[in-house]
């Protein structure tokens, strides 16, 4: 079982401190907790995490032993992917210098405190999203390191990702092979636009509803209208936590406005849905209750390319985490190999199995 | 066996840009290509049955992403979605598996004569 998305949580700042450039210790030291990066505004009304796992007052996951004991032990995990948690928010930070420097820094934790100490485990690499070009230096940097198999953008944004300022980004995941993930979170926080498309929500349940989800399609109908698939053949995409229900009818409307609309985008010479089956995953945490009406909703999935396009992530330790036993339960039979391992092997490759299989 | 069928004057053609005309039950369009080339196809379009024939003939532009680029290829486009027709094959351009029925149209003299 592969798990796409698992969060590792900092639990002492100056343990992330360290890895900073001394010259900026001073600066990332003064913000606090936050280490500077922009706050949410919309917070869950108890906890962002999981109630029942105990760490002595620490944030939950915030060292490998309890990620091994809470969940790739009990889960049967064979590889699971860190998304870096708060600090996906880096690219948000109205600083891209200050920005640059954190994500730098989460990299180098991320290698040393998690990888180095646990075979199972992969990594994401966080950059700067708001300066193109020191995101697309630090792609290449950590890139060299194998156990890093995507790179990680985040679902808020000051504008959606097709517009070719990020084509940068893009283009050195591609010549590292590596897939762009994109994870739902930050939207209407720092520099990024507000959630849900009618300006900012009231709650944190509207927020959680509509932002991760509206940013996602913002980021994918992006992507595809801008053709950045077409100009880059080899780029794969993964859509993390944004849900999926709303999958076949987005794409569905788009195949639509294609039709009547091309000139605008005269580019895409097939359709969009075509594209995204072709270049686009998505993961299934946090898979929408149906109200007794799954097979309605993995009918649909099926017209939208699932299972090929699905991948488990378990969202650990968050509250809204997937229990891959849950998802088993839940998933038809024919889907189960594909969606809990056999499509994220294909998406990540090599890099999965090395070094545990080397 | 089709035969010829007069269905108005080149000079209705060139002051509406199109005539339509009622055929053996049906109303079949003739346009004019963009290029002086007079097309015959049927007023209907497949999509929503929308009067096909008054839409706009131009020139379909394709390109890489970022730049958009004339074709040379004149495509007739639904006045109601916008959805584009071949003038010689009938076929919905970005929806092949939608096509109209297209005439052998002729000019003699003054008279448009179209094949149904």
């Amino acid at each position: 079982m592969i798990d796409c998305d698992i969060h590792p949580q900092i639990g002492d700042p100056e343990e992330l401190i360290s890895y900073i450039d001394p010259a900026q210790r001073e600066w990332f030291r003064a913000q606090g907790a936050s280490l500077g990066l922009p706050g949410y505004s919309w917070v869950h009304p108890s906890s962002w995490f999981r109630q029942d796992i105990d760490q002595n007052g620490h944030p939950p996951a915030a060292d490998v032993d309890t990620v091994r004991r809470e969940l790739l032990d009990p889960s049967g995990t064979d590889a699971g992917v860190l998304n870096g948690d708060d600090a996906v928010l880096v690219s948000l930070m109205p600083s891209p210098y200050r920005a640059a420097q954190l994500a730098r820094a989460h990299n180098e934790w991320l290698r040393e405190r998690w990888l180095d100490a646990e075979p199972r485990l992969r990594a994401s690499i966080l950059c700067p999203a708001q300066d193109p070009q020191a995101a697309a230096a630090e792609i290449r940097r950590v890139a060299e390191d194998e156990r890093f198999v995507q790179v990680l953008l985040c679902g808020g944004a000051d504008r959606p990702y097709g517009e070719p300022r990020y084509l940068p980004i893009f283009e050195a995941a591609v010549e590292c092979g590596l897939p762009v993930a994109i994870h739902s979170g930050g939207e209407g926080m720092g520099i990024a636009a507000p959630p849900g498309g009618a300006g900012p929500v009231t709650f944190y349940i509207e927020w959680h509803t509509l932002g991760s989800a509206c940013s996602t399609m913002s980021h994918l109908v992006s992507l595809l209208c801008h053709g950045t698939f077409e100009r880059l053949p080899a780029l794969k995409v993964l859509l993390i936590e944004g849900g999926i229900a709303w999958l076949p009818g987005m794409l569905w409307r788009l195949d639509t406005n294609w039709r009547a609309l091309r000139s605008e985008v005269p580019w895409l010479d097939r359709k969009p849905s075509e594209v995204a089956r072709d270049h686009v995953r998505f993961s299934t945490q946090p898979l929408e209750h149906t109200d007794g009406h799954d097979e309605t909703l993995f009918e649909m999935l099926e017209a939208a390319g699932a299972p090929d396009n699905l991948c488990f992530a378990s969202d650990y330790p968050h509250w809204d985490f997937d229990d891959p036993d849950f998802m088993l339960d839940r998933l038809p039979d024919a889907w189960r190999a594909k969606v809990l391992h056999e499509n994220a092997a294909e998406l990540y490759g090599a890099r999965l199995a090395l070094p545990a299989d080397a | 066996m089709p035969e010829w069928v007069d269905v108005g004057s080149v000079e209705d053609v060139q002051r509406e840009g199109r005539l339509v005309a009622r055929v053996n039950g049906r109303e079949v369009g003739v346009v004019s290509d963009g290029n002086g080339t007079l097309r015959g196809i049927r007023n209907r379009c497949p999509h929503h049955g929308g009067p096909l024939c008054l839409g706009r003939v131009g020139e379909r532009v394709e390109g890489e992403p970022g730049v958009y680029a004339l074709t040379g290829r004149q495509t007739l486009r639904c006045p109601w979605h916008g959805w584009e027709f071949d003038l010689q094959t009938g076929l919905c351009v970005d929806e092949p598996s939608l096509r109209t029925a297209v005439y052998q149209v002729r000019v003699e003299g003054d008279r448009v004569l179209i094949q149904a």
